[in-house]
């Protein structure tokens, strides 16, 4: 009952939708939605180079991760079309409901997922397999846009924080049961919507220290964590550094100009499962190191047009959207190629829009829709 | 509704700035992962996607002085089985059963094995190797490489050598040309996924071995056959233990021929040559019996020279000038020296004789006396002068060193003692080239079989040389040992290898092998031949000869046998 306190109904905004300046004033932003395509093509080319031999030797099709890559981009796409079409001040009144469906969703998988390499993340309708974690970080996106910019309260204390994030503890303590590593994107995309919401500085530097001390008993409760450090500090060493040594290999023999696409000896089999967290190491392998770089620099441009989009928003509500839509791909960018190049310790981070992933790929491109139609109200 | 403020906007910059602060780190870190530490890394990719198989390289022949080849190669299978990609796993069991004699247990064992390659046999018969390939069977590998053949089996065998599993020389020339003849083994690298499956679109790449060159020696496969004939016949008749023949030029030192009967089979080296059971063995016990047979005797072994030794107790007196050709010794039979009395071999005396005659009668008295007259100091002097303290440098692994008293330890009795040859031990190698040195005019030669070594197209790679040191004795010295000696053959103890028309320089030795009690003989003879310019030296060692056991006797009308044979070969006269 607590939670539902938190949780502003749609009757109590419904008169906000009507306020004019927030009728469509402009054309959506193609440059964005140009990025988009692009990683799109590109991401689904490479999946298909890096796919295709674990294709052959377990299903017995070059093209079976690709095809199914390929359902769900056309899906993703649908997605983004409609998103970017709705008005997000509408969808916005939606977004507690979409929190509650997300949090029973990530229920549901304790109880009947699939596991697969051990871990338990798939709901599985008929043929179709869906993973409620990339759609819980969609609705904590527009929850918290939503509960920020709604908020009454004047007041920019740590209790007003601290509240916020007790609503989104439930959906972190529920996806971080078998994905420590999306709870941890849910949990730095809602410190940054907190961040740029509040006018303050000091106190975050306050939560960075108190995160940072929180991450160091995390990590000293459990041996198997300091064993992940070690690991990461000596990736030879040890037999669980088998697939971040494989990625080094992978990337270290790309060199400058890499051995050209299709051309990759390590997602024969060396590195384990390569479509998955690892393939941005056989994009280094393949295109070497220049490939690499426009594949950050797209992504850098995208994280720069989420940044306009949201500074050029009218009001609060689209542009923590943006924000959010901006934390969730750059801390994914960033996570992603830190692991591959082993700069952190490893964990289970995909590639947006490259890795294999349907659920990942529908989701994402339907933000981007969002982005999309927070940018037709620009002013 | 709240609105999108200035400070809203400010602070989604900062997050922005900062995702692009980390995004340029990580380009950072790539360029290092890519550009200084790529050779690194793509190291160890390769290492981990190629699958690398050996090419042997064709091993150097070794040729005789005629050109005749006594060590050759000839082509062997070796049969491998590549485990992932064996698709009828009975068939190939079932072959390898049928073609390689194998047990079912062991070839199922070898074909289930989880590896990248197993190798099955190696050393399999080209024909053998054929036939499996015909069967056409996935997974089975049918490299060819080169085994070591030796065309005369048994010639040689001490001195050749033959070679391991993996080509190395074990024992003789074989080891000691190691880098001449071994070549540099070729590579096949193919690239595999990680389960071992080879990528055809990538191909193989190869690295062609490089063949070892020929060696070119000079050892006479027809001297050495005759030597061996007649070390042979010899053995059986006296029933002796084992006989050496050594036949050099001692003008230069190059060995033509080197006899250690009994020889052993090259082409089945751990075949012990006596008819030994080797099943009943331990494996050090099976190790002694092998080493024992593969033991050159004229070089992996000392003895006592005996009489022979007397050559240079003479060169040496001769040239301190203590002694003269002329100079008169008596001899009662025995010399007394200190308290000693030693006995000359007849009990009865010589009676008065010259130095000359003293040697042709191979008198130890007059040989004590020799000695007793060069004292300790000078008679080591010789020792080092005419190289006897070092070993020869014979191109030969395992060279025996001389056993010599200390020299501080070397009283009047073992001075008498040395002076006849014995108290102490050589190898047969050091005497035939200290002898040679002496009656060459005076150079020390170092004895050796290594003449060129050419590649196989016959061009010139290189030409060995080896030390000489001129001078150890005197011009004069070496020509009248050369007059001795020839009185010796002609006239004294020698005489049973004369050869009418031919000038034969010599001396015969019989000595006794520790224990004494034992009654065991050492008979010797050495010989060289024409006297004014010697082109053939002999050596000729019968160890434990049963019934008449004098060197004399039984050694010298050996090496006159050989030089009536061999010297018209060789075209030597006079």
């Amino acid at each position: 009952m607590e939670l539902r306190r938190g949780f502003p109904g749609p009757r109590q905004t419904g008169s906000d939708c009507l306020q004019k300046d927030t009728e469509p004033k402009r054309q959506a932003d193609e440059l964005l939605l140009i990025l988009v395509l692009f990683l799109v093509v590109f991401g689904l080319i490479i999946l298909y180079s890096t796919s295709a031999y674990n294709g052959r030797v377990k299903f017995d099709d070059p093209a079976y991760y690709f095809k199914k890559q390929l359902f769900a981009t056309a899906l993703g796409l649908l997605g983004m079309y409609i998103s970017s079409c709705v008005d997000y001040h509408w969808l916005a009144k939606y977004a507690p409901w979409g929190y509650l469906a997300s949090l029973l969703l990530s229920l549901a998988v304790l109880f009947f997922g699939d596991e697969y390499n051990g871990s338990k993340r798939w709901l599985s309708i008929g043929p179709l397999s869906f993973q409620p974690a990339e759609f819980a970080k969609v609705a904590v996106i527009l929850l918290l846009a939503y509960v920020i910019s709604n908020s009454k309260s004047k007041k920019n204390g740590l209790l007003s924080m601290g509240k916020i994030m007790l609503l989104i503890l439930p959906i972190v303590g529920l996806v971080g049961t078998n994905n420590l590593s999306t709870a941890i994107i849910i949990l730095g995309i809602a410190v940054i919507l907190i961040f740029v919401s509040n006018p303050k500085y000091l106190p975050f530097i306050w939560i960075g220290g108190l995160g940072i001390a929180f991450v160091g008993i995390f990590l000293s409760m459990e041996s198997y964590r300091l064993e992940r450090l070690a690991i990461w500090r000596d990736p030879e060493k040890y037999d669980k550094g088998f697939q971040t040594i494989q990625g080094l290999y992978a990337i270290g023999s790309g060199g400058i100009f890499g051995k050209g696409l299709g051309s990759s000896l390590q997602k024969l089999g060396f590195v384990p499962e390569a479509q998955n967290d690892m393939i941005f190491s056989i994009i280094c392998e393949e295109t070497g190191l220049v490939g690499a770089c426009i594949l950050i620099l797209v992504f850098g441009l995208l994280i720069w047009r989420l940044m306009v989009i949201a500074t050029h928003a009218t009001d609060l509500l689209g542009a923590l959207i943006a924000i959010g839509i901006m934390g969730h791909m750059a801390i994914q960018v960033i996570l992603n190629i830190a692991v591959v190049t082993n700069t952190i310790p490893n964990t289970g981070i995909t590639l947006p829009f490259i890795s294999y992933g349907g659920t990942s790929v529908l989701f994402l491109l339907s933000e981007m829709g969002l982005a999309l139609s927070v940018s037709r109200y620009q002013k | 509704m709240k609105k999108n403020r200035t400070y809203h906007k400010k602070k989604t910059v900062i997050v922005f700035a900062a995702c692009i602060c980390m995004l340029l780190g990580l380009v950072g870190r790539m360029v290092y992962l890519m550009v200084f530490q790529s050779d690194y890394y793509a190291k160890k990719a390769e290492e981990l996607h190629e699958r690398e198989r050996d090419i042997k390289a064709a091993r150097g022949k070794i040729i005789d002085a005629n050109g005749t080849v006594l060590a050759a190669n000839k082509t062997v299978c070796t049969i491998s089985v590549i485990h992932s990609q064996i698709t009828d796993k009975d068939a190939v069991i079932a072959m390898l059963q049928k073609e390689l004699g194998l047990d079912e247990e062991t070839a199922r064992k070898r074909v289930e094995k989880v590896s990248s390659i197993e190798r099955v046999k190696t050393n399999v018969e080209k024909e053998v190797g054929d036939r499996i390939r015909n069967y056409g069977l996935d997974g089975v590998k049918v490299d060819e490489d080169f085994k070591r053949y030796y065309p005369y089996d048994t010639l040689a065998s001490k001195v050749l050598g033959f070679t391991g599993g993996d080509n190395q020389g074990i024992i003789g020339l074989e080891v000691m040309y190691e880098d001449v003849l071994k070549g540099i083994d070729g590579k096949i690298l193919t690239t595999t996924d990680a389960r071992g499956v080879e990528l055809d679109e990538i191909g193989e790449s190869r690295v062609d071995p490089v063949s070892g060159y020929n060696l070119h020696i000079s050892l006479d496969r027809n001297v050495q056959m005759y030597a061996e004939q007649a070390a042979k016949k010899v053995m059986e008749q006296k029933q002796a233990d084992a006989v050496s023949i050594l036949l050099m030029n001692p003008q230069n030192g190059e060995i033509l021929a080197m006899v250690n009967t009994p020889e052993f089979d090259l082409n089945e080296p751990f075949k012990l040559n006596t008819s030994e059971d080797t099943s009943g063995m331990t494996d050090k016990e099976k190790q002694d019996a092998w080493n024992g047979m593969w033991r050159n005797l004229c070089i992996n072994d000392t003895y006592e020279p005996g009489s022979t030794f007397k050559i240079i107790t003479a060169a040496a007196g001769l040239e301190e000038g203590v002694v003269t050709l002329n100079d008169t010794f008596s001899c009662p039979g025995y010399k007394v020296v200190e308290d000693r009395r030693i006995h000359c071999h007849k009990r009865t005396g010589h009676g008065g004789e010259t130095f000359l005659q003293g040697a042709m009668n191979s008198c130890n008295p007059v040989f004590i006396e020799v000695g007793l007259r060069l004292g300790v100091d000078n008679y080591y002097k010789y020792f080092k002068q005419f190289g006897l303290m070092e070993k020869t440098g014979i191109d030969l692994p395992g060279e025996a060193a001389t056993i010599m008293h200390q020299k501080k330890n070397v009283g009047q009795v073992e001075l008498a003692t040395i002076s006849f040859g014995q108290s102490f031990q050589i190898t047969p190698i050091q005497l035939a080239t200290t002898v040679s040195s002496i009656i060459n005019g005076g150079t020390r030669v170092t004895p050796h079989f290594g003449v060129e070594v050419r590649d196989d197209d016959g061009k010139l790679i290189e030409t060995l040389a080896y030390e000489k040191k001129k001078h150890i004795v005197s011009q004069e010295t070496s020509e009248t040992m050369q007059y001795i000696l020839e009185n010796v053959v002609s006239g004294g103890s020698g005489k049973n290898a004369y050869i009418e028309g031919r000038t034969i320089g010599g001396k015969t030795a019989t000595s006794q092998t520790l224990p004494r009690s034992a009654n065991r003989y050492i008979s010797s003879f050495l010989g060289f031949t024409p006297t004014d310019n010697p082109q053939v030296l002999g050596l000729i060692v019968i160890h434990d000869p049963q019934g008449v056991y004098y060197g004399g006797t039984i050694a010298a009308p050996v090496m006159k046998e050989i030089f009536e044979n061999i010297l018209p070969y060789l075209g030597v006269e006079g």
